[in-house]
């Protein structure tokens, strides 16, 4: 059974190369049914499924996979990619983050390490919007209702105003500037209230910049996984690995270095999330 | 890895700013960038006048180094160095596959090219360089060059 099955799946990676993905994906159906316990089965068909955009159909298929084999980077890859395409963007992050740390406790890590880093910056982006969205909503809805106080409060003093005219004790001169000062407060007020509200919009205000200290001197970019060498430099692991495959130097001093000399900088990760973090939005794009 | 997103920013920080006697002639695109240079000091052999340098991006730089060669136009002459052959290509270790290092930049390879120049004395060109141009069909990046006098 299990060649049939094999002879299917060599067949059907034949039709993905092509960019036939609905032939792929019959074909590794086929295979699935001839053998139902190759993991590797389900990732294929999932990444089939991925391009032909049933991303449900893909969740399962890297699921059963996940189940049958637990290390298993490309499966969560895969399903990071549809999660965050049906707008699930923590479960997405949290597969994709799976993903990065199976990649980087795998031997040949770089290969996949850059565009699984992508991806999780994908993941926290999507992530970001949602919660900005809905502190957007709840941003206006409070203003909504302080804005709305302020228009009661005029109304009374105004309701006030009206009454004492009424019973004789104001002239009608005065009354209607009293009525006007009443008018003029309230809207002073309420553009108090709008500006201070902008104002307190810290996207207005950031400057949009990333420090140097935050970004990978190879690529120029915010790093996510930095790593020291043992000079001090820290470079993102990714792009540090596949200059080291290339050349095992610093960098810098050209000294001897290999990718066992690198240390995760765990103090700088936390400095380059906690920016990412409060800067969201215009950095990823940055 | 994206190329382009690191030329891109390169770029932006070349327009802030940009050392003396170093300047963007043509930066379209990723692909070809030609940047122009002079030697400040009095050193005879360069002085008044500048010279183009043409460089070409592979996809996988930073990790591999760009393609520099001197480029003659009616305006700017192929400098004379013992370093430089009379067709551009330039003899530097910095930009061969050993030398190079991804922190390099357009920025660096123009100053380290610029004091290449201004430190020379020989008015000469490398040894064989009429064989050379006469029969090199590599590429620059193909070629072993033979580092035989690292002083100058």
């Amino acid at each position: 059974m299990s060649w049939q099955a094999e002879e299917l799946k060599e067949k059907g990676n034949a039709y993905f190369k092509k960019g036939e993905w609905a032939s792929a994906e019959t074909l590794y159906s086929q295979a699935i049914q001839k053998n139902s316990s190759n993991p590797l089965l389900y990732t294929n068909r999932a990444n089939s499924r991925l391009k032909l955009e049933s991303w449900r159909d893909a969740i399962d298929d890297c699921l059963r996979s996940i189940e049958l084999m637990q290390e298993n980077m490309k499966a969560y890859f895969y399903l990071a990619q549809a999660q965050i395409s049906i707008n699930h963007p923590n479960e997405a992050l949290s597969s994709a983050l799976m993903a990065y740390e199976m990649c980087s406790r795998s031997k040949q890590q770089t290969n996949n390490a850059q565009t699984i880093s992508a991806l999780v910056l994908r993941c926290k982006k999507a992530k970001w919007e949602i919660r900005e969205r809905d502190r957007l909503r709840r941003r206006s809805v409070v203003l909504g209702d302080l804005m709305q106080k302020l228009e009661i409060d005029k109304k009374r003093d105004l309701d006030e105003l009206d009454e004492r005219v009424a019973k004789g004790g104001v002239g009608k001169i005065e009354a209607s500037e009293e009525r006007a000062d009443i008018e003029k407060n309230a809207s002073n007020r309420m553009g108090d209230l709008q500006t201070a509200f902008a104002i307190s919009n810290p996207k207005e205000l950031a400057i949009r910049e990333v420090p140097d200290w935050l970004i990978d001197p190879i690529t120029f970019e915010i790093m996510h996984d930095p790593v020291i060498t043992k000079n001090g430099n820290s470079y993102e692991r990714a792009t540090i690995i596949e200059h080291l495959k290339r050349s095992a130097t610093d960098p810098l001093t050209r000294e001897i270095l290999t990718i066992n000399d690198l240390r995760p900088n765990i103090a700088l990760r936390h400095a380059c999330q906690e920016f990412m973090e409060q800067n969201s939005g215009w950095v990823y794009d940055w | 890895m994206s190329a382009a997103r690191r030329l891109a920013r390169e770029l932006t920080k070349l327009h802030e700013h940009l050392p003396p006697g170093i300047s963007v002639a043509l930066a379209e695109g990723f692909q070809e960038w030609r940047m122009n240079i002079k030697v400040l000091d009095d050193n005879p052999i360069y002085a008044g006048e500048t010279y183009q340098l043409l460089f070409r991006f592979g996809n996988s730089y930073p990790i591999e180094p760009p393609e520099v060669v001197f480029k003659q136009t009616p305006e700017h002459p192929i400098p004379l160095h013992p370093h430089v052959y009379s067709n551009g290509i330039i003899c530097l270790d910095l930009l061969d596959r050993q030398g190079w290092s991804p922190v390099h930049n357009v920025e660096s390879i123009c100053v380290s090219l610029q004091s290449m120049l201004t430190g020379n004395t020989k008015r000469e060109r490398p040894p064989g360089d009429e064989q050379f141009v006469r029969s090199n069909r590599s590429r620059p990046r193909d070629i072993n060059f033979l580092f035989h006098d690292n002083d100058v």
